[in-house]
């Protein structure tokens, strides 16, 4: 127990900043007019991390296997506690999140970062749907956070009827998984796969598909990716932000846990194969690729900023899933490092909306126009993470791309899903360049709207795009980084 | 096979919890009320329930599928408090609660 406890400890400690936050609101109430409570966030965040350190040598199953601590588990509580706090550091300035709500809106990401850490760390099946339920709930509540507009109030109306009916499904799919092995425990469901050795595929491959649904409307991916261009539009910049990083990265922590513990085994030179009779990589590579072709198609036509931002996040969901496909460790390395690069490149490109629909009032493209010539360095910024969010070559997101596609034509078998990439790659060129055409090649319409940007988003824009550039050119520490959280 | 063999067998059980999860996708899908959406939800999640316990009495020797049912339970009235709340917002702004309403954000 002791030992559970300790290497729980970046989460007790989350949970530790996150009560005394409760109670010091509750008891100084003017701590919320000033922005105390984001201070607080990134101090609890930086000591969870301190703590993800301390207890990252601590590995294997813990609670009774109710969660699993390795590698990959210490890789997904960094990621939680850097976008959680570099959220709250953003909305230190945002005018959308004002003194009203600062306080409620801490308390609330700090839960849901707590939950994202319970999702991705699961081993079993009821540690899964309660941090799935936990990021859910939270994630409703936070989407319509901006209480008098109607658009926040409607993103949020929506995310909960598609959350509450996809975690629905997924649980059903969870109760048909504990009929057809006994257990709801990882490591005991793929000895009962062992055993059942393929006997009634359709039962079982039903139940996967139902939970595949919750875990497709955590990562937003096709067939469950309906509500994320909505909710990213309506809800508040920061809000959008943080769903458009956090549960996707949870979403696909506890799919990797899923997939290797459960569904597959590690033989003794550390590659992962399937259990015999379970066929998913045929299934993986379809849904990776319609998501990517879905999303980028859709991207295309649309006019608001978040929303083509919302699209693009769902195409880069497919390339992620493209590393599902094989299951090697370059591929599950190449996931990790793609997840950092589209962190850094993603965090800052929601961030410049934010900052643009704070001064424009919306954020439609047509707020864009002429933002390279009036603010330089937003510009820039903005320039550096639609590039890498592109793919294009000397930026990080490139490398990223690069590798997943390298570890997927390893594998014989599927070229096609890396050209398919590759082509939808050059369709989403289109769509971000509609952005950096407005940016840079039009004239604002109108009195010229520009403003000085205080020293603290500079810093923080500048901590998000120089690890986009610098990723690009020398990214094989990060990655070496990744391959030895892969094989802890 | 009379009637109380079947409420003694698993199939009975698997049966009930079939239609009612056919019924709560259902309502889920042609559902306008938000309230009646919410329904369906609750239907799922029940279904899950009962599957969870008539799989733990028949195969199982350990009482993890009733645990889960009851966790079920608890998560199921923490979602329906949260979004009776977002309903009833949402009615506030917009004198509505019928899910085709929520239009202003799309395409």
């Amino acid at each position: 127990m002791l030992m559970s406890l300790k290497a729980f400890l970046p989460e007790l400690t989350l949970v530790g900043f996150l009560s005394a936050l409760f109670l010091l609101d509750g008891f100084v109430p003017k701590l919320r007019e000033n922005r105390f409570p984001l201070v607080w966030v990134m101090v609890s965040c930086l000591g969870a991390a301190l703590a993800t350190k301390a207890a990252s040598n601590l590995t294997g199953p813990f609670f009774n296997g109710m969660v699993l601590s390795n590698g990959l588990s210490t890789f997904f509580r960094y990621f939680f506690f850097f976008s959680c706090g570099a959220t709250a550091y953003l909305t230190l300035s945002s005018k959308e999140i004002d003194s009203r709500g600062r306080s409620e809106f801490s308390i609330l990401l700090l839960c849901l970062t707590f939950g994202l850490s319970l999702m991705a760390l699961s081993n079993h099946f009821l540690m899964l749907y309660i941090g799935i339920e936990t990021v859910s709930i939270i994630s409703f509540v936070l989407a319509g956070f901006s209480r008098e507009s109607l658009r926040s109030n409607e993103a949020s109306f929506k995310y909960l009827v598609y959350g509450a009916v996809s975690s629905g499904l997924m649980i059903f799919g969870i109760s048909l998984i504990y009929g057809y092995t006994g257990t709801l425990a990882y490591p005991q469901i793929a000895e009962a796969l062992v055993k059942n050795n393929g006997a009634h595929p359709y039962v079982f491959y039903l139940a996967l598909f139902l939970v595949y649904a919750g875990f497709a409307y955590k990562i937003s991916s096709f067939p469950f990716h309906f509500w994320t261009p909505d909710v990213y539009e309506g809800a508040p910049t920061p809000v959008a932000t943080f769903f458009s990083v956090g549960p996707k990265a949870a979403g696909f922590g506890a799919l990797l846990h899923f997939i290797l513990t459960a569904l597959s085994q590690k033989d003794g030179n550390g590659q992962w194969t399937m259990i015999p009779g379970i066929q998913l990589a045929p299934i993986l590579a379809v849904l990776s690729a319609t998501t990517m072709v879905v999303g980028n198609l859709s991207a295309i036509a649309q006019t608001n900023v978040k929303r083509i931002l919302a699209f693009s996040s769902i195409a880069h969901v497919g390339y992620v899933l493209m590393g599902f496909v094989v299951m090697t460790p370059a591929a599950f390395s190449s996931i990790i490092f793609y997840l950092i690069v589209y962190c850094a490149m993603n965090l800052g490109a929601f961030w410049v909306v934010g900052i643009v629909t704070d001064l424009q009032g919306n954020d439609d493209v047509s707020s864009f126009r002429g933002l390279g010539w009036n603010m330089p360095f937003l510009g820039v910024c903005m320039a550096i993470f639609l590039f890498s969010l592109t793919g294009i070559p000397l930026f990080s997101g490139f490398i990223g791309k690069f590798l997943l596609f390298g570890a997927l034509i390893q594998v014989p078998g599927y070229l096609w899903l890396a050209l398919l990439g590759v082509l939808n790659s050059v369709v989403s060129l289109y769509y971000y360049m509609k952005i950096l055409k407005a940016m840079w090649l039009e004239r604002p319409e109108g009195e010229v709207k520009a403003l000085r940007l205080p020293l603290t988003q500079i810093v923080g824009l500048l901590g998000l795009a120089v690890p986009t550039i610098v990723l690009g050119l020398f990214f094989s520490p990060v990655l070496e980084l990744a391959q030895k959280w892969v094989a802890q | 096979m009379n009637l109380l063999d079947f409420a003694n067998s698993i199939e009975g059980y698997l049966l009930v919890s079939s239609i009612l999860f056919v019924l709560g996708v259902f309502a889920v899908l042609t559902r306008k009320n938000a309230i009646g959406i919410l329904l369906g939800i609750e239907l799922i999640l029940n279904a899950a329930g009962i599957n969870f316990v008539a799989f733990s009495k028949f195969h199982s020797a350990a009482m993890d599928g009733q645990m889960v049912a009851l966790f079920i339970i608890l998560i199921a009235a923490a979602e329906a408090a949260v979004a009776l709340a977002i309903i009833l917002r949402f009615y506030r702004l917009k004198q509505t609660i019928d899910a085709d309403e929520a239009s202003l954000l799309r395409n």
